[in-house]
């Protein structure tokens, strides 16, 4: 059978739990292990051959007309099926004679796989019911002997006990996945305790004999209460850190809100009020804004800002340093001399200003760590009053001892 | 109306801004109804007492809704008030209509920039004024009315507003249109 070709991961995640609840049904009956269809498509086939025989009527089918009546489906798959349908004498020859071409189907098929369906959609849980319904009305039975009752109560002793242990086993080791997967066998389940203890209740009111095995009975039901308890328990505890979407895959979110409308949507933010965009404007706000609208009308812009985005040229980086100036302002102070008094410098200035600065730069020359000249103040006192710096004090200018040059 | 209803029409105000319903319908208590001029219809405008209003906002020192470029929006407000409210002897609801050159050239004598930035701005603030309920625009005719937001304002504020009515400038009812490739 041809894979459909816009199957869903749902429809795919399905088909393995369909399948698993196929095998576990059959597994009573398989031959061998690993025998079990491997697609559930493959009981549409048979579902398909059977209705063909429905229609049929009483004269039968070849094998040939099978086919044809469901061409839907790959021929070949039909044939293996056929084939396998007639192994296990699902369907037979109408009459047993060698050369039969026609052949007729049991009913029997037909109505596990309905039976299989119903499990499949609802996960078994009406079935129970009704099992149930009916182990009530056998024990109610006025014809119904003890045994009757004891058998009654083992069987439903077993499948309460298999459900329970099948649960319990999942919630201590089994993934959560796992669970939730099964978590059909969560579901409606305090009505199945109630009918298995009316029929409990049925059975010991008639035949208080069977105190013993009502007793089990009782023991399986409150194991499958205390199963689902830890189940819901579990699923719980788990929801509580995915915010509950972990109940359902991933994939059936996508899909929801593809196929959903906006309405379904949006009713998620039913119970939320946003606020209408409200803002006040008071009449001093209205006044200061009025204002100020003359004098910031213009807009200023800011001054721009170094960017960052190209690094400075190199020489900027250092400090402003003037040393080969004032090294060449000291040479020509100096000339040959190693070293020159002050007042004859200073007597060469012809006015103060000029004084001034070349004070300033002999004292800058002095200060600077990487020139080796120096300036040295000394006691004397030179006082002319007609000359323009009226006193001088004593000092010489001269290459420092720093240089190796000092005359010390 | 009953309980139930009120809470209704409050919510709805709530998230929704001012009603507009159908005249002669019931008006939910504590709201203000607001006739429109040609009474197609009904604004219902809550009204808050003082001491519940948005003004307590700034008491508080708690921040209120945040509006984008709030100075340039409280000038447009304050232009549509100079052209809409034709009579500040009288109350501001439900005011005049007023056209968009009215408006831009109040606009333009109390900001003095560029013609088109001024456009832009003025545009971008009668849309959220629009949106806010404090002026109804009409882009079709570009015509503007001050909005029902407008009646909140009390008797005091009311009376400070007409000072500031007084001190701007009158629209130029001779303004012509503004040409088209500027409301962009």
């Amino acid at each position: 059978m041809t894979e459909p070709v816009d199957a869903t991961l749902d429809q795919l995640t399905a088909e393995p739990a369909v399948l698993r609840l196929y095998r576990q049904v059959f597994a009573v009956l398989a031959r061998e292990a690993g025998a079990m269809i491997l697609d559930p498509g493959l009981v549409d086939i048979d579902e398909a051959i059977l209705e063909a025989f429905a229609e049929a009527g009483s004269d039968g089918l070849t094998a040939a007309e099978a086919a044809a009546a469901c061409r839907r489906f790959d021929p070949r798959e039909v044939e293996r099926r056929f084939g396998l349908l007639r192994d296990y004498k699902a369907i037979s020859k109408v009459v047993d004679r060698p050369n039969e071409q026609h052949y007729r189907a049991a009913f029997a098929p037909y109505v596990m796989l309905l039976f299989l369906r119903r499990l499949a959609e609802r996960g078994g849980q009406s079935e129970l019911h009704q099992l149930l319904t009916l182990e009530q009305q056998n024990a109610s039975n006025p014809d119904a002997v003890a045994a009757d009752g004891k058998a009654s109560i083992s069987r439903l002793t077993k499948v309460f006990r298999l459900l329970a242990n099948e649960l319990a086993s999942m919630v201590q080791r089994g993934a959560a996945e796992a669970l939730r997967e099964n978590a059909q066998l969560l579901w409606g389940n305090r009505s199945l305790i109630a009918q298995a203890e009316d029929v409990h209740a049925v059975v010991l009111d008639r035949w208080p004999g069977l105190g013993p095995d009502c007793a089990s009975l009782r023991i399986a039901l409150a194991a499958y209460a205390d199963a689902i308890e830890a189940a819901a328990g579990r699923l719980i505890e788990q929801a509580g850190t995915t915010r509950a979407l972990g109940f359902l895959p991933a994939e059936t979110w996508i899909s929801f809100a593809r196929g959903c409308r906006p309405e379904d949507l949006a009713a998620v933010l039913d119970p939320f009020v946003f606020d209408a965009p409200a803002p006040w404007f008071s009449p001093q706000a209205l006044s200061e804004a009025v204002e100020s609208g003359q004098t910031t009308g213009v807009t200023r812009f800011r001054p721009p800002r170094p960017d960052g985005s190209q690094e400075p040229a190199e020489t900027d980086l250092g400090p402003a340093d003037d040393s080969a100036d004032l090294r060449a302002t000291a040479e020509r102070l100096l000339g040959s001399h190693t070293r020159v008094s002050m007042a004859d410098l200073l007597d060469e200035a012809s006015d103060w200003p000029t004084c001034r600065r070349l004070l300033a730069e002999v004292t800058a020359i002095h200060h600077h760590p990487e020139l080796e000249f120096e300036l040295i103040w000394g006691d004397g006192l030179r006082i002319d009053p007609r000359s323009c710096p009226s006193w001088v004090s004593q000092g010489w200018f001269r290459r420092s001892v720093r240089a190796g040059t000092g005359e010390r | 109306m009953n309980q139930q209803e009120t809470a209704l029409w409050w919510a709805r105000v709530r998230a929704d801004g001012p009603q507009r319903v159908e005249p002669g319908g019931p008006v939910p208590p504590g709201m203000l109804r607001l006739v429109e001029p040609d009474a197609a219809g009904v604004w219902l405008l809550p009204a808050l007492p003082d001491s519940a209003g948005p003004a307590v906002l700034d008491e508080l020192g708690l921040q209120g809704h945040v509006l984008e470029h709030p100075n340039d929006t409280a000038r447009v407000l304050a232009a549509c008030l100079r052209c809409c409210w034709t009579e500040p002897t009288g109350p501001l609801w439900p005011g005049a209509v007023a056209g968009w050159a009215q408006v831009a050239s109040v606009f333009t004598a109390i900001t003095s920039r560029d013609e088109v930035v001024s456009h832009r701005a003025l545009l971008a603030a009668v849309r959220r004024l629009d949106r806010s309920g404090w002026l109804l625009w009409d882009e079709g005719t570009r015509t503007i009315r001050l909005g029902p937001r407008a009646a909140a304002w009390n008797p005091a504020q009311v009376s400070a507003l007409r000072e500031l009515w007084r001190s701007m400038p009158a629209p130029d009812l001779s303004a012509a249109q503004i040409p088209e490739d500027l409301s962009q």
